[in-house]
């Protein structure tokens, strides 16, 4: 056993095959074009349907009467029209495939059999769905940027407060949105990987996991649960917009982020221990 | 490690324990604030009352909390929507506005909502209401002779304003029917300060307690909590949760209206009346006064107020035809909600919180108090 100790306890080997798997995956490169696809198809819509939305002003709360003014809110747009669905479905498909995947192909077995740790089968499992968890924000928000940019043009962002801050300073609020909502998606993704222990089912795990993240939303929208609220994952998702007042409060970002660090240690360990004392029979 | 590998149903302890100091340190985050020992010197009501009257602070800026429990019954149309969610919150949620302060001529009040925000900003003699959902902007000018008035006229009645403007509303009510007393310290926003306790006379209000919290060094209002009779919890509660006696930047105060926003001019003789005033959250029962706001002397006629103090009920008639079409028919649909009454003094609806009672009877007038419905029933007999 001297050799197992002298390997690094986080080999960067591993971490690269195992982001080159999820990367290879037919399904998860849909599954980003789909991601990316929202907010081209959004810039395209308004962009023809610009003379009759123009009557109804109002910016709504969810950026989307702005984008005609500024190609930078497409961005946000997307990001708020994909966050209660389409990112949480593709953090559970990359969640089920992590172990459960592993486990319906036969390969879990395997891989258990090269001297690799559960643990660390576990934390690069882990680090995958993470790596997708940042990388899924920020590639609809700078497909967002893009679009946004060649249909409607930049220029001065105007925050919630009414004031206005460059489009340099305005991107890198943005990257702040990309990188708070990779928190959340991250945390969502520890209670993916721990359903993934559960069942030899990748599609089980999946499901579960997009219904769960569905049903945390709803329940957040429930006046009576209010008790609850605050123990939810999803309910403080949408402080993602603190980053475009002015000035930006970090510190209202705080209960969002102790939530998902909450939910991460929780299902975390409790993925731990259900895979380290797993029989792993296929 | 070696007991996990022994025994993996151990392994089941590390999340279960984990799950319980999370949920555990979530509950108990709420109470620790409130079991603090302060060590201030006691200091008589009197006394309180001079120093928040004298107080000066050259600037602050915060985060104020307003919640409310109000123990209303659930409206069909007032609890859905983007306007009743607005409403909503104001009587059975919370409100976060942060505060900015740079002395009486400086002045920005930002409510927060979920991605948007309403400031109120003053900055010399411009007074701006800016509206993200609506992109919309108003612009009010004060004249400078009106320059050093306070420029709470402008502010939206009933909107969790800074808690000193709350305090002032409380203290406005001080008179013989209130008994005053100071009460062991308290802590706001992790600040030691006194708290002012008035507590009605008149044992037939509906309303326990409004403590006021005044910061033990800087003597300004922390907060107000305004508790129901018999009740332990708050139903409305204005107060810091972070406060720092910092003057904020003067770029805080700079407001330009953003281009490709709607903006509106006013002046401020029409400033009363703006369109602030017809803001749906004007109308809520915390701008009717539960502590005991006297009514201006601009009422519409038909409108008086019976009983005195703590007790008094407002008499207003229902103005017949100032909402119309589907206003009408969602109106229609809150009140049909509510509970029918009748007795010798007619046929009605109820409207019963814990801190106040509303009346609207069928022959067109509207009853509101601080007091339980028989009261209003005895008033409406009148």
């Amino acid at each position: 056993m001297s050799q197992v100790d002298v390997r690094p306890a986080f080999s960067l080997r591993f971490l690269r095959s195992e982001l080159r798997l999820i990367a290879v995956r037919r399904r998860n490169q849909a599954g980003l074009a789909a991601l990316a696809a929202v907010p081209i198809v959004l810039a395209i819509a308004m962009k023809v349907a610009a003379p009759g939305t123009g009557e109804r002003r109002g910016g709504g709360p969810d950026f989307f009467a702005q984008i005609l003014g500024n190609g930078f809110f497409v961005a946000l747009a997307a990001l708020g029209a994909e966050l209660t669905l389409f990112l949480p479905i593709a953090i559970a498909m990359l969640a089920g495939d992590a172990v459960a995947g592993e486990a319906n192909q036969g390969t879990l077995r395997y891989l258990l059999t090269v001297p690799v740790g559960r643990v660390r089968l576990l934390a690069v499992k882990y680090a995958g769905i993470v790596a997708g968890a940042f990388l899924a924000p920020l590639v609809v928000a700078g497909t967002g940027i893009i679009a946004g940019l060649i249909l409607f043009g930049g220029g001065d962002v105007t925050t919630l407060s009414g004031t206005q801050i460059g489009f340099g300073e305005a991107l890198l609020r943005l990257l702040g949105v990309c990188l708070y909502l990779g928190l959340c998606l991250a945390a969502l993704g520890a209670v993916g990987l721990f359903l993934s222990t559960l069942t030899e089912q990748p599609m089980g795990a999946t499901i579960a996991l997009a219904m769960l993240s569905v049903a945390s939303a709803v329940l957040g929208q429930v006046p009576q649960l209010d008790w609850l609220h605050p123990y939810l994952l999803t309910q403080h998702w949408t402080d993602f917009g603190e980053f475009l007042r002015d000035p930006v409060s970090l510190g209202a970002l705080r209960p969002g982020v102790l939530v998902a660090l909450s939910y991460m240690v929780v299902f975390l360990s409790a993925a731990w221990a259900r895979f380290a004392g797993k029989d792993i029979t296929s | 490690m070696s007991v996990f590998k022994s025994r993996p149903a151990l392994r089941w302890l590390v999340p279960t324990a984990a799950a319980v100091v999370v949920i555990g340190g979530g509950a108990a985050a709420g109470t620790i604030v409130a079991s603090a020992d302060p060590t201030l010197e006691p200091r008589s009501a009197a006394q309180l009352l001079v120093d928040l009257q004298s107080a000066k602070v050259d600037g602050f800026s915060g985060t104020v909390v307003q919640t409310a429990d109000l123990g209303l019954p659930s409206l069909p149309g007032v609890t859905g929507g983007a306007n009743g969610a607005e409403l909503m919150n104001l009587v059975a949620g919370s409100n976060t506005a942060r505060v900015w302060y740079a002395g009486d001529d400086k002045v920005r009040l930002a409510l927060m909502s979920k991605l948007g925000e309403t400031d109120v900003i003053r900055n010399g003699s411009d007074v701006w209401l800016w509206r993200s959902a609506q992109n919309q902007a108003a612009h009010y000018s004060i004249p400078a002779g009106r320059q050093h008035e306070r420029p709470a006229t402008t502010l939206p009645q009933g909107v969790p304003s800074t808690p000193q403007e709350a305090a002032d509303a409380a203290l406005a009510a001080i008179d013989p029917t209130t008994q005053v007393t100071t009460t062991g310290a308290a802590k706001v926003a992790g600040r030691d300060a006194y708290e002012l306790v008035l507590q009605p006379r008149d044992t037939a209000s509906l309303i326990g307690q409004v403590r006021l919290a005044i910061d033990g060094e800087k003597h300004i209002p922390l907060g107000v909590d305004v508790y129901a009779k018999d009740a332990t919890k708050p139903a409305v509660r204005i107060a810091f949760q972070q406060i720092s006696f910092d003057t904020p930047d003067a770029e805080q105060f700079a407001f330009k209206a953003p281009p490709g926003t709607e903006v509106t001019e006013q002046n401020s003789a029409d400033a009363d009346k703006g369109p602030i005033s017809k803001t749906p959250i004007g109308k809520g029962p915390l701008g009717k006064g539960p502590l005991g706001k006297a009514p201006t002397d601009k009422a519409p006629e038909g409108t008086k107020v019976v009983g005195k103090g703590w007790t008094s009920v407002l008499v207003a008639k229902l103005p017949q035809e100032s909402a119309k079409g589907s206003e009408r028919a969602q109106l229609d649909a809150v009140t049909g909600a509510l509970p029918e009454v009748s007795g010798a003094w007619g046929k009605g609806r109820l409207l019963q919180s814990n801190l106040f009672s509303a009346l609207l009877t069928d022959d067109g007038r509207v009853l509101v108090g601080a007091v339980a419905p028989e009261k209003l029933y005895e008033a409406a007999g009148k």
